[in-house]
């Protein structure tokens, strides 16, 4: 509630500090204390993520005989289970055990395959990383052009025609809008191939989905941002100096909104690692969808949590460089050490 | 997810205070579409099973996929089964789950803030560090983290979203209870006399849950969109049961000889998501009049 301003009055420069802040980011603290809490958040998921396995209901060694499709098991085949899963070690032994193997790259055995958890991701990680990387430049281009425009022509048909689009778009889930690019475009029109097999243009059409998504929000955000730039001095001055609209907007309130948009755009990550399996799934793209989605409908918990590690450090990772970037970008960030 | 991407608001001119909120968001133009849209969706969900002739689950294998006609207003799937009685079925799991999910967070939000802001101390440093680590991993791969540990299920969905929502509100919750209770006709009542808990239940639970509720709304879009995601990869709602997003799994085979089973569950969605955002966002203008900036 602080960041909000009354309209109509000159912000004060505390004011414009809090302004660049996301509201959900109010307390800035010096970089140590951000790696510090980073490093706290990888820690406490780590927890969560090993958590998991004891708490997984039913005995693991049946889920793997099941996800296995063993119908009856011999006792040996139980008993060397057992010995490989190390259940008999007190908890905390698990846990650094698990924690142990996991720094060196071990997540364990699929349940349901058998194999090294991390062989079969590292096999289908880098296609998920080229498309949602692809589908994140998209975006931010696509919600960067959009804001600009409808911040250049505020209140007019361009920026009511962007607003309109941002709603609608908002109200279109991603794989809603990805089954109907398949079917009228790839089908229909006959773009792309129906069974992708990791071709180009398979790629250029789910990460335009993906972008075109995500654009959404951050198109109203950016918009946001930049009119509230634009109603504050700085750009006043400017004005007075005979600078032209659009020269002000790009040169003077783009980068005072720059941040907070950076940092939805990093806190985003996780989503959209999360939301890649269902795009996969539909486009057929041979990332890591199809292998978490059948992880997930056996409960193959190795693969779940390689998986859900992989993503929590994909978010904190890119929420800690927008975080150092930030501080290193606004120096009034900086001196709000007290501020929470 | 919707919390913290939909920054959408921009300077508009101030609404006067809302007598009731009906009138209110009656007044905002945004709110009438979304409360219209959302009642229609709501009647559907009601009325529509008890008022179609056909059964949801029941095929008809002589009329498979029959396109649309006097007898199926929406046509019939594989199965020969009416879509528009599965599109009224599957309001109930789409539209009530969500609802569901969203009672459930507002109400763990609710108790777990107000009880760390009224107890302080210790409980409320436990409790908002959990808070924390919850909000530090990205809420839809907590959601697959608790399904992957429950296994696909409809009620195994609603309780992974709803642990993954929780947080928010709790956290929500305890800053407006904080903010509430230092008020000063709070500070008023408390002088003249007010039994502690009449001050909670006459002046700090209503603001708290006006406030999350405001949140609740802003989030049944993204709720709803999760639901049929999930029930889309088969996750959530198991067959035969009919659900918006499981249909339009059904549909993908068919698309080409029958188009209308993407469409009706697809716009449906869609009018879904559409309604909870306006209502969200017009419920979030009402409460903060002067317009953020």
């Amino acid at each position: 509630m602080r960041c909000i301003t009354s309209r109509g009055r000159r912000p004060l420069v505390s004011d414009a500090a809090t302004i660049t802040q996301p509201r959900w980011r109010s307390g800035a603290r010096a970089p140590a204390a951000k790696i510090m809490q980073a490093g706290l958040s990888v820690v406490g998921a780590s927890l969560l993520v090993w958590a998991m396995m004891p708490l997984a209901p039913g005995d693991p060694v049946n889920m793997i005989l099941a996800a296995r499709r063993i119908e009856e098991p011999t006792l040996e085949q139980i008993a060397a289970l057992r010995a490989q899963l190390g259940t008999d070690l007190p908890l905390w032994q698990q846990y650094l055990v698990w924690l142990r193997g996991v720094l060196t790259g071990d997540f364990g055995f699929s349940w349901r395959t058998g194999q090294p958890v991390m062989a079969e991701i590292a096999a289908r990680l880098p296609a998920t990383l080229r498309l949602v990387g692809t589908g994140l430049a998209i975006s931010v281009v696509w919600s960067l052009a959009l804001a600009l425009v409808a911040a250049r022509w505020v209140g007019r048909w361009p920026d009511r025609l962007v607003l309109a689009y941002t709603r609608m778009m908002a109200a279109l889930p991603s794989f809603v809008l990805a089954l109907l690019v398949m079917q009228f475009v790839v089908v229909g029109m006959g773009l792309g191939r129906v069974l992708s097999g990791g071709a180009g243009i398979t790629l250029v059409i789910a990460a335009m989905v993906i972008g075109i998504d995500r654009a959404a929000g951050w198109t109203q955000l950016l918009r946001a941002g930049l009119l509230a730039q634009m109603a504050q001095g700085h750009a006043d001055v400017a004005r007075a100096r005979g600078a032209s609209e659009g020269r002000i907007l790009t040169r003077h309130a783009l980068p005072g909104a720059a941040l907070p948009f950076l940092t939805a755009v990093g806190i985003s990550i996780g989503g959209l690692i999360g939301g890649s399996p269902v795009i996969e799934v539909i486009f057929t793209w041979p990332g890591l969808g199809e292998h978490v989605l059948m992880a997930l409908s056996v409960r193959d918990v190795p693969v779940i949590q390689a998986f859900v590690l992989l993503a929590v450090l994909a978010y904190v990772g890119a929420s800690l460089l927008i975080d150092l970037a930030a501080l290193w970008l606004d120096p009034r960030l900086r001196g709000q050490g007290a501020q929470t | 997810m919707i919390r913290l991407t939909a920054g959408g608001a921009w300077p508009r001119t101030g609404t006067a205070a809302p007598d009731g909120l009906l009138a209110a968001l009656w007044q905002h133009r945004q709110g009438r579409a979304g409360l219209l849209l959302m009642l229609a969706l709501v009647l559907l969900a009601v009325l529509g099973p008890a008022l179609l002739p056909h059964d949801p689950n029941l095929p008809n294998y002589a009329k498979t996929l029959a396109a649309p006609s006097a007898e199926h207003w929406l046509g019939t799937d594989a199965t020969g089964r009416d879509q528009l009685a599965r599109l009224a079925d599957g309001a109930h799991r789409s539209l009530g789950g969500a609802a569901l999910v969203m009672a459930l967070v507002f109400g763990v939000g609710l108790v777990v803030g107000v009880v760390a802001a009224v107890a302080g101390g210790l409980l409320d440093i436990v409790l908002m560090r959990i808070v924390d680590v919850m909000m530090a991993l990205p809420g839809l791969i907590f959601a697959f983290a608790v399904l992957g540990l429950l296994g696909p299920g409809y009620l195994n969905l609603l309780f992974a979203l709803a642990v993954a929502d929780w947080a928010y509100y709790a956290r929500l919750a305890r800053a407006t209870a904080l903010d509430a209770a230092a008020r000063p006709h709070v500070e008023a009542a408390r002088m003249m006399g007010r039994a502690p808990w009449q001050v909670l239940i006459a002046h700090i639970l209503p603001a708290v849950a006006w406030q999350l509720a405001v949140l609740a709304t802003l989030g049944m879009g993204g709720m709803i969109a999760a639901i049929s995601a999930f029930s889309f990869l088969g996750l959530g709602v198991q067959v035969p049961h009919a659900e918006w997003g499981a249909m339009l799994a059904d549909s993908r085979f068919y698309f080409t000889i029958a188009p209308w089973l993407l469409i009706a569950p697809a716009a449906l969605i869609f009018a879904a998501v559409l309604a909870s955002n306006q209502l969200g966002e017009a419920l979030r203008d009402i409460t903060t009049p002067e317009g953020r900036s």
